[in-house]
């Protein structure tokens, strides 16, 4: 057949020339000044006490702002509150700021805190949730003048500057209280913050905009624009392509790539835990076996037992070969050097000749079976981890069969109690909040052990941190929770496997990336390049 | 009257379909995990707060009520409102919705005229180079995972040439009260590795239909005729041809357009395009019931659409069906 056909090919080559290959600018004209970031982290809202969650507080933290900060070392520094003094064991003045005001223009006073304290304790609905442990404490609160805050509590809450530093602090509106719905609704944010609300998508974007009045100093960039991308090629993607100047969450095999195209990498250790908890409760636990098959007795309440596990579970591998290098192997809940840990505890090494004898001490000369539960896609590592650990406990005869299960799947079977021993995460504010959710014996009426799934007891270690709790913050206070550190870690009712590294990536318009231990991704944390 | 009784047999069918897929969803999404420890920061919550999220959220009730109350609230025209974002879910769907419509209907202007050229082509030239290549290509571009797909066009098309974004929707301009990007250059731009990720596989499917029927219809007595009588190989292409084998095509159109609304999850999700099958992957995931359930509802409206207007469009290419009814 002739081509007299009604497709010309030189046309429609033409035609998908200019349609793929048209024009080479693909990034549109950059507005100087305006700083892109990509960031894993999804807003949920803009409520700022609706969930105390590092997704919502990282990026509500440009807006709003805390009574007290927490620097990259954990140490509290002055926020909205320049000072503040226990004035007896249950009686604490904070100082405010002056001359600061919200982005409407109003000023900010001690009444204002007031209303956030009122609203977190009083207002806020479930679902929301996290913040109210943080003022549960506080049995009344007044304004004696503007820049004053007067804070009585129930009994002694030394940790209570600490607590400030979670919770944002939001204007009183001229009447009533703002609901979630309200903020969600438009109703722009207001806080005091280093930049302004502009505009909110949800999954998508959020953008903001310099805060010219702000009380610290013009902030460096007139624009912020965070982008959401939750998929971490994607990030690193649109990091590479020079489309983000910030891209957070990298992942660790990503590194090498990116700094081969130019990109700039910064890195911190997390104050976070990834460890592997037992169950010492119940007399039998689903999925512990015996070589045959048969259940037996819960073998974790032995400590000998889990003092062999952990003998057995080789950190190096996890560290430097799972999160390649980007990890520190852990032998307590924070990274060493941190207020509250212990120099004394170091991670070792694996011994399986001792942990085989300790075994074989307990009654387990051939070892047993077990089903290692974990969570798959929350934390860096964490279903390569089950993988690593079970063929560490292989050697000295345990038999674990690694399961991993999307977090809430994991969350929910957890709850019901359908695992024996588990790989976990936990984070917080400070060593002692960890230890009192994580190892504290469960008791709903002084709110301990939240987090203590494993139902372990030790009533030594409950006093000890209970002494330490009633320290006011200071060295002190730091060298009772190391003790109580040591006491507890002897007698293995975790095994902490690693802290894994917050890795950020950034471009050649970022001077340097300030990491902050607690994960968070801000504007703050960047210095402009010098142009 | 006619007429009527099928429509109303039609509207019985959406109905009852609409009924067994919002049970499924339910069920499913019930018994895949708890949402509560998705609401509430499980590292930090207390076991009350927990508890009262569960009972907010209405999880302490059996399914049977659970579902009973969220047909009572479909009734009255309300989805309930996201856990995780504390939005009205039918919104958050419905402001989601632009931005997948855009991509699924740009995918398809580049898919259907580009497959069904390439098929008639092929088809009239069968056993030829051109002919074999197309067939050769067209197998592949099927036999490709989606994702490896989009991958590849963000390696070629962002990195190694810096050509064009590598996710994320660009600018966009308000339109009909929505946010739009293929009214900016710059929403258009971002606008085409994702929707070549979603027509490329489309272009080989339509390509293989439409070639397979040309070459039944090229050997058919009419095209002999027409050929005989004279007409341009251009003219029976186009008006005698194309005509004949467009019910399959409008078809595959139809329900393709259909799954990429639904089901462009892949793409969406790795160019980050914030359109509705990223929203449902994501609810999924958050265990966000109320949205999965909208989401759900939403898609499943939008195929019974669609598969309504591919019947309406068949009687208007093929006088066989305007007789037969």
């Amino acid at each position: 057949m002739k081509l007299g056909s009604p497709f010309r090919p030189r046309l429609l080559s033409a035609l998908l020339f200019s349609i793929f290959l048209g024009s080479a600018s693909a990034t549109p004209a950059q507005e100087r000044g305006e700083l892109r970031i990509a960031t894993s982290y999804k807003l949920m809202t803009l409520d700022p006490q609706y969930a105390n969650l590092n997704e919502n507080t990282s990026l509500l933290s440009h807006i709003y702002e805390r009574l007290v900060y927490q620097d990259e070392n954990l140490e509290l520094k002055p926020g909205l509150a320049t000072s503040w003094r226990p004035l007896s064991d249950t009686q604490w003045a904070f100082k405010l700021r002056d001359k600061v005001r919200f982005h409407d223009g109003s000023a900010f006073d001690a009444d204002d805190v007031v209303y956030t304290i009122e609203r977190i304790r009083d207002f806020l609905k479930p679902p929301s949730g996290g913040f109210r442990s943080y003022v549960s404490g506080i049995k009344s609160v007044s304004a004696p003048d503007p820049l004053t805050v007067l804070i009585e509590t129930d009994g002694a809450v030394p940790n209570l500057p600490l607590f400030f530093s979670s919770l944002f602090v939001m204007n009183r509106p001229s009447e009533g209280v703002e609901t979630t719905e309200d903020l969600n609704a438009g109703h722009p944010p207001n806080g005091t913050g280093p930049y302004r609300f502009e505009s909110w998508s949800s999954g998508e974007s959020l953008r903001l905009a310099r805060n010219d009045d702000y009380w610290g100093g013009k902030p460096a960039w007139s624009k912020v624009t965070f982008r959401v991308i939750e998929n971490p090629a994607a990030r690193v993607a649109a990091l590479s392509t020079g489309e983000v100047d910030v891209a957070d969450a990298i992942p660790a095999r990503d590194v090498a790539s990116l700094k081969e195209r130019g990109a700039r990498v910064a890195s911190v250790g997390a104050a976070r835990v990834n460890f592997v908890q037992f169950d010492v409760a119940r007399d039998t636990l689903p999925g512990v076996t015996d070589k045959s098959g048969e259940p037996i007795a819960n073998p974790f309440k032995n400590p000998l037992v889990r003092r062999a596990l952990a003998l057995a579970t080789d950190r190096g591998i996890l560290v430097d070969k799972i999160l390649a290098g980007y990890g520190t192997a852990a032998a307590q809940v924070f990274p060493n050097g941190l207020p509250g840990t212990s120099a004394k505890l170091l991670p070792e090494a694996p011994n399986y000749d001792e942990a085989k004898m300790l075994l074989a001490k307990a009654g387990f000369p051939d070892g047993f079976n077990l089903v290692l539960a974990g969570p798959a896609g929350r934390y860096p590592g964490d279903a390569e981890s089950l993988q690593a650990v079970a063929q560490s406990w292989a050697r000295i005869g345990v038999n674990a069969q690694p399961a991993a299960a999307p977090f809430s799947v994991f969350n929910t079977k957890r709850a019901a109690g359908d695992y024996g021993v588990w790989y976990g995460g936990t984070s917080g504010e400070a060593v002692d909040i960890i230890l009192h959710t994580l190892l504290a014996s469960p008791d709903p009426e002084r709110g301990t052990g939240a987090l203590n799934f494993g139902k372990y007891r030790n009533e030594a270690f409950d006093a000890m941190l209970a002494r330490a709790e009633s320290i006011a913050v200071g060295p002190e206070r730091n060298a009772a929770l190391a003790q109580a550190t040591e006491l507890v870690m002897a007698d293995q009712p975790i095994i902490p496997l690693y802290h894994f590294h917050h890795i950020v990536g950034y471009g050649s318009r970022i001077g340097s990336y300030v990491l902050h231990p607690r994960g968070w991704t801000t504007a703050m944390q960047t210095l402009p390049a010098m142009e | 009257m006619g007429m009527i009784s099928v429509a109303l047999g039609r509207l019985g069918q959406a109905f009852l379909l609409l009924i067994a897929m919002s049970l499924i969803g339910f069920i499913g999404i019930h018994s895949v995990g708890n949402p509560v420890f998705n609401v509430v920061n499980i590292e930090t919550a207390t076991p009350e707060d927990i508890h009262a999220a569960t009972i907010a959220l209405g999880l302490d009730q059996p399914i049977w009520r659970q579902y009973l109350a969220f047909i009572g609230n479909v009734v009255s025209g309300n989805f309930g409102t996201s856990y995780i974002y504390h939005l009205p879910a039918f919104e958050l769907v419905m402001s989601k919705l632009p931005a997948t419509l855009e991509l699924a209907s740009i995918a398809m202007l580049i898919a259907a005229p580009l497959g069904t050229g390439l098929g008639l082509l092929a088809g009239r030239r069968s056993g030829t180079l051109f002919d074999r290549t197309l067939v050769k290509a067209s197998v592949s571009a099927l036999s490709i995972p989606s994702f490896w797909l989009a991958m590849m066009l963000i390696l070629v098309g962002a990195i190694l040439t810096g050509w064009f974004p590598s996710g994320g929707r660009g600018l966009t301009a308000s339109f009909l009260g929505q946010e739009w990007s293929f009214l900016t250059a710059n929403g258009l731009w971002h606008l085409v590795l994702p929707a070549l990720a979603l027509a490329i596989p489309n272009i080989a499917l339509i390509a293989r239909l439409s070639r397979s029927g040309t070459i039944e219809v090229e050997n058919l007595d009419y095209t002999r005729f027409c050929r005989a009588k004279g007409l341009s190989a251009r003219r029976i292409l186009f008006r005698h041809t194309l005509p004949n084998i467009s019910v399959p095509i409008v078809t595959i159109i139809g329900l393709q357009f259909g799954g990429m609304l639904a089901f462009a999850v892949v793409v969406e999700t790795i160019f980050s395009w914030p359109g509705v099958g990223k929203l449902l992957i994501d609810s999924i995931q958050l265990l966000d019931r109320p949205v999965v359930m909208a989401t759900l509802t939403v898609i499943a409206v939008a195929f019974v659409a669609l598969n309504a207007l591919v019947d309406l469009f068949y009687a208007v290419l093929d006088p066989r069906v305007r007789l037969s009814s």
